[in-house]
């Protein structure tokens, strides 16, 4: 019995062209391009009308991936969780401020700065590492680093 | 991981740390964040009440006392962060070390020659700088 199976799952594989004349397959890959098309449309009036976008496409899955970063993308964070800390002046807040010497801050304070940092990229920066980062930069590069971006 | 590697903590870490886990257990405890930030507002000023305490000794009785609080009203499902020990998504993703390349079949390394190609560059750049900054290291191996 199994070898007949064999045998007839051996003439399937050699046979995969008749198959495929057989198969649905063409119809339903027409059905596919046909509704990205519709979804393409409906996207396009979406951007449009000025409908904040998803930044992960919902036809392509995304595999619990994040957005994509950029230093630049990193640095913007940074500085905008920075400026809106309100012991922070955001006219002296540059990417190479020094948190205690340039823009004032105390030790608790730099604590609080780690942590809105930690909330804001979602992961835990531990002490021994947080007490080196004194400068936003210093941060970019941290994140950086812990995300495996570069450029 | 919390405190240098040489094990000397100054008392100025150990504060911030306890105001950190502080503030993590506020957290835990008032999921709202606007009676988080009206509690932490409170612990902060409890903080900078004994800021300028010079008295080493006062200063170190305060600070185990904090620990002491601090551990008398630990929550019972704190929160952590997803990749953090605890989390939910601690350990989800295993990445292998790089030097599993260097272990693949040879037909395997021809499956993507210019790869692996650069990869033999970069490890020689890299042995290179390496000696450059430590100088050679012994052929003796004990083993």
């Amino acid at each position: 019995m199994a070898g007949v199976l064999v045998k007839s799952f051996r003439l399937c594989t050699r046979n995969t062209a008749k198959l495929r004349s057989l198969s649905t397959r063409p119809l339903a890959v027409a059905l596919i391009s046909k509704c990205n098309e519709n979804i393409q449309t409906i996207s396009q009036i979406k951007s449009s009308s000025l409908i904040p976008q998803r930044l992960v496409t919902p036809q392509g899955r995304s595999y619990s991936s994040k957005p994509p970063l950029t230093l630049n993308l990193i640095s913007e964070r940074v500085l905008l969780v920075l400026k809106l800390y309100d012991k922070v002046n955001p006219e002296k807040l540059t990417l190479n401020s020094h948190f205690i010497n340039d823009l004032g801050l105390d030790s608790l304070d730099h604590v609080e700065v780690i942590m809105a940092m930690e909330d804001e990229f979602g992961f835990e920066i531990p002490d021994a590492d947080a007490e080196k980062l004194m400068k936003p930069a210093d941060i970019v590069r941290y994140v950086g680093d812990k995300e495996d971006v570069y450029d | 991981m919390s405190g240098s590697l040489t094990g000397i903590v100054t008392h100025t870490r150990k504060v911030q740390s306890l105001y950190k886990r502080t503030l993590r257990e506020l957290e835990n405890w008032y999921a709202d964040r606007i009676a988080f930030r009206y509690n932490a507002v409170l612990m902060r000023q409890r903080f900078d009440q004994n800021s300028d305490i010079k008295d080493l000794r006062i200063a170190k009785d305060l600070l185990e006392k904090g620990e002491a609080e601090l551990f008398n009203n630990q929550h019972t499902h704190p929160r952590k962060f997803p990749q953090s020990p605890g989390g939910v998504a601690f350990e989800r993703e295993v990445i292998p070390p790089d030097w599993v390349l260097d272990y693949w079949h040879p037909l395997e390394k021809a499956q993507y020659p210019e790869y692996f190609a650069r990869r033999e560059l970069r490890k020689k750049e890299f042995v290179k700088m390496w000696e450059e900054k430590y100088g050679k290291s012994s052929t003796f191996t004990p083993h």
